[in-house]
């Protein structure tokens, strides 16, 4: 799990000497992450940057989710903007100011630009004309956001200029992946523009510091909740974490502990040893269950049942038995597809009538699913299955206010990743626009996102955390 | 008027203080116990009661003597007041003179005392320098052990590196933020956007009210004379200066950041002095046949987070307190707030005055409202005065009693920033 040029990378004299050779060495930059509890200003003192077109909506919920995140915002089209500032600068004592009061080589935090009035090919010139100024002057894991409105179902000039945000989006994500800055898409529905604000609050911070080029849609299915919390959202939640032992389960079992949940940690009745040490550690529960047996979901609903039902599903145990197509064994391809497509949608429906109203159902998907592998054929297609199921089980559970989603994995350093081939690994690590790994903390993070209240707008979607991965949609 | 408890109401009969002076002045050889000795003699020759009255005495202090915290039950045995008059310190920053008088007025209302001396005092000239605990725990075999010659060269060997063991400075810096507060401030002022003027501009003012209620006599009421153990009697406030103005305020240099508008001119400074209130039953001064100056109707505290804006407290607890006594701020006579900085005042304002900040914060539709400079602070404040950060509370407390009761004004608001991000706030009114 050691990434020796990151390592390398964060010593200032290594990483001159290496560019002073005109080694063809990638160093990547450590991304800055918050693996704390989540703050009730995540964003303290960043420098914000606001420009928007003509025409665009967003700019009362931009100014209230900043000023409250407790950022600095700077507008670049201040004429247009400033009175939907002004009122959120002062509840928070955080003003407006126009670009032009930062000096020219200052630089900024964030670039976040409303697109939401864009509806045709000459509208998509105010793209470059904010962007192109500023990129240069975004800091080291810095953010890009732009807001826009998802093109199905506008006219076609207006879909074509809206789908053309989300490519523009994906470019930007690679060329400033090296200073380990993102850059996504927030696709905002016109009814569902209430439930923006977490969304871009958890999108501006620390804790999607692996999550780029990546569009999320932000739509009003789900039932509507009151106002979100901002610091511990999963308090009296209960969270059922399959697969917890280890790597992601367990970053995930700790992250949504430290916001409150208590956390039903399953694993393999193989693993009881770490399995119960973590459900002391974290103040929860521990039970035994082997997904690949037969009466394992009644196993499951017995061990739930004395908690009186649970607000959050995290699908997360899963296996690899990777073989080429010619070499794998029915045995083999069932395994890998009974657990982690079989096991997820038994436990789904059997988890069905005893989660909560406006819970959350969150499946682990994966990049690999989404692009392919040589011999993952079984894992490729039991995670592609995934993003199938979490699409149809949204429909199924929005009248409840229950979102169901999946988050997609790219190269994460775990156990599994470290046991791959030297050459491969190297490959995979670097063939994303971050550069690097994530770490399980970052898909965790993710985890805990889409199981808070604030993320009520998102369900039926797959969010991959891969560092803007080379390949993957 | 909302009532509590059993419907008793605590009264205000008259209020003492000491001059306050700079630190390191006139009273560095008097400690917060002997200005709180001072503060309280005076309360009781101008009031005429008698020693065995007294049934208890709350003291606010900031920066208490590690040997006797309970600065209260020191005073009062200095003062040879009836031993069985039981008394207690209280510590909620620069609160703490404010929390002592509420808290008297509780006791009072839940009949648990008729008679109550409240107040505050602090001694900056005697903040203690300390040893770090480095040196304490590495010292603590040899003051508590039989030690061996092997335990002094280990005690020593923990004393590097030197620099860790030496006493520090003391600074008013937040424990958890580690941030100076004249540093918050600044950051306040620029997050308010509150310029260097119009801070110079407040603090003239408040010099130039101070002065003039000097001059006129008006604080001959409340301020008593202090003999200093050199032999010097102290009269009269040290800090206030007639003769400043915003032109010799704009000349002083920013004090807590290179291009801050924090200056000494618009900051206050560090002071030593005390102040004391004389609280009763309503029932027990008619009995004594005393006239009520004013009654203590309502009081908030709040918190807020230190690392947002440590200051702005007041901005939530006057509204409160305002409630909790069923007025609204344009019913309001009179308002006093504790003016740690100018910076600090005009952000609070801002926020009362900002209907935003009242739908965020306060959950309200309406803005509480703008306060009218001819109504604030009408005798000056700590800028000009000074702020010893335990009797401030009780001063505010006895100047805005003798002005309900010289001009017959019906209400006053007490607002009080405080360190840690506490509020406070309190509302007075003609009895």
């Amino acid at each position: 799990m050691n990434d020796f040029l990151l390592t390398l990378g964060k010593n200032q004299r290594a990483r001159a000497f290496v560019r002073a050779l005109g080694l063809p060495l990638p160093l990547p930059v450590s991304l800055r992450r918050d693996d704390g509890p989540w703050r009730e200003r995540p964003l303290a003192d960043a420098r914000v940057v606001v420009g928007s077109t003509s025409g665009a909506k967003l700019a009362s919920a931009i100014a209230e989710c900043i000023a409250s995140a407790g950022a600095d915002p700077y507008l670049a089209s201040p004429d247009s903007l400033s009175s939907a500032f002004r009122g959120p600068g002062e509840t928070f004592g955080r003003p407006a100011r126009p670009l032009s009061a930062l000096g020219e080589d200052e630089r900024v935090d964030a670039l976040l630009f409303d697109a939401t009035g864009i509806h045709d090919v000459a509208g998509l010139r105010a793209l470059h004309e904010f962007f192109h100024p500023l990129v240069g002057r975004l800091n080291r894991s810095g953010r890009v956001i732009i807001l826009s409105r998802s093109p199905e179902g506008a006219v076609p000039e207006a879909a074509g200029a809206q789908a053309a945000v989300d490519g523009f989006v994906r470019s930007v994500a690679k060329e400033i992946g090296r200073i380990g800055a993102t850059a996504n898409l927030l696709l905002v529905a016109q009814d569902a523009e209430a439930r923006l604000a977490p969304v871009l609050r958890f999108m501006l911070s620390a804790k999607s510091a692996f999550i780029t080029a990546q569009p999320v849609a932000i739509t009003a299915r789900a039932r509507q909740l009151p106002e979100p919390p901002l610091v511990r959202p999963l308090e009296k939640k209960i969270a059922l974490v399959t697969g917890a032992a280890r790597g992601i389960g367990e970053a995930t079992a700790r992250a949504l502990a430290r916001e409150g949940a208590h956390v039903v940690c399953l694993d393999r009745p193989a693993d009881t040893g770490p399995t119960s040490q973590l459900a002391r550690s974290i103040g929860g529960t521990a039970i035994a269950v082997d997904l690949a047996a037969k009466d394992a979901t009644a196993a499951i609903d017995a061990g739930l049942r004395p908690l009186g039902g649970i607000d959050v599903l995290v699908n997360n145990a899963g296996v690899t038995r990777d073989k080429t197509l010619a070499r794998m064994s029915l045995e083999l391809w069932n395994q890998v597809l009974d657990v982690n497509l079989g096991a997820t949608m038994a436990i789904s429906s059997a988890v069905d009538p005893l989660i909560r109203d406006n819970g959350r159902i969150i499946c682990l998907s994966s990049v690999s699913g989404l692009a392919g592998n040589v011999g993952q054929s079984s894992y490729a297609a039991s995670k592609a299955g995934i993003v199938g199921f979490v699409a149809a089980m949204a429909n199924r559970l929005a009248g409840r206010g229950i979102t169901v989603n999946a988050v997609a994995p790219g190269f994460i350093e775990t156990r599994m990743t470290a046991a791959m081939p030297v050459a491969i690994r190297e490959v995979a690590r670097r063939l994303s626009a971050l550069g690097q790994g994530g770490r399980p903390e970052d898909v965790a993070q993710a985890i805990v996102f889409l199981a808070s209240p604030g993320a009520q707008g998102i369900t039926g979607r797959t969010l991959r955390v891969c560092g803007g991965a080379f390949v993957g949609a | 008027m909302e009532m509590r408890g059993n419907g008793r109401r605590a009264v205000v009969i008259g209020g003492a203080r000491t001059p306050f002076v700079k630190a390191f002045t006139d009273f560095t050889k008097m400690d917060t116990i002997a200005l709180g000795v001072a503060a309280v003699s005076g309360l009781l020759k101008k009031t005429g009661l008698g020693h065995r009255e007294v049934e208890s005495l709350v003291w606010g202090g900031v920066i208490l003597p590690g040997a006797s915290p309970n600065v209260a039950r020191e005073i009062s045995l200095d003062l040879r007041l009836d031993p069985g008059c039981e008394a207690m310190t209280v510590t909620r920053a620069c609160a703490s003179g404010l929390q002592a008088v509420t808290l008297g007025a509780a006791a009072i209302e839940r009949g648990e005392a008729d008679v109550v001396i409240a107040g505050g005092s602090d001694s900056t000239s005697n903040a203690e320098i300390k040893l770090p605990q480095k040196v304490v725990h590495a010292l603590a075999p040899l003051a508590l052990g039989k030690p061996t010659p092997a335990d002094y060269v280990g005690a020593l060997s923990q004393m590097l590196p030197l620099n860790e063991v030496l006493p520090q400075r003391p600074r008013i810096a937040e424990r958890t933020t580690g941030e100076v507060m004249g540093e918050a401030a600044e950051r306040m002022a620029r997050r308010n956007e509150i310029t260097r003027e119009a801070q110079d501009t407040f603090a003239a003012r408040s010099h130039h009210r101070a002065a003039a209620a000097i001059a006129s006599g008006r604080f001959d009421d409340e301020v008593v004379p202090v003999q200093t153990p050199s032999g010097k009697w102290v009269h009269a406030d040290g800090l206030v200066r007639a003769d400043t103005s915003v032109d010799k305020l704009a000349k002083l240099k920013p004090v807590f950041a290179k291009d801050g508008t924090l200056t000494a001119g618009n900051s206050s400074a560090l002071t030593d002095g005390a102040a004391a209130v004389l609280l009763m039953s309503e029932e027990k001064a008619r009995s004594l046949g005393l006239r009520p100056l004013a009654t203590i109707s309502s009081w908030a505290y709040v918190g807020v987070d230190p690392a947002d804006q440590l200051l702005m407290g007041p901005a939530l607890a006057m509204p409160k307190a305002l409630d909790r006594a069923g007025v609204k701020l344009a019913d309001i006579d009179l308002v006093d707030m504790h003016e740690a900085f100018a910076a600090q005042v005009l952000s609070v304002l801002k926020m009362l005055a900002s209907a935003s900040f009242a739908r965020s914060r306060l959950g309200r539709e309406q803005a509480v409202g703008e306060i009218d400079p001819e109504r604030l602070n009408v005798h000056g404040g700590s800028l000009a005065l000074g702020h010893p950060f335990g009797a401030t509370g009780a001063r505010m407390v006895t100047t805005m009693a003798n002005e309900l009761a010289r001009t017959g004004k019906r209400t006053a608001l007490l607002g009080i920033c405080a360190a840690g991000g506490l509020g406070a706030a309190a509302v007075m009114q003609h009895p």
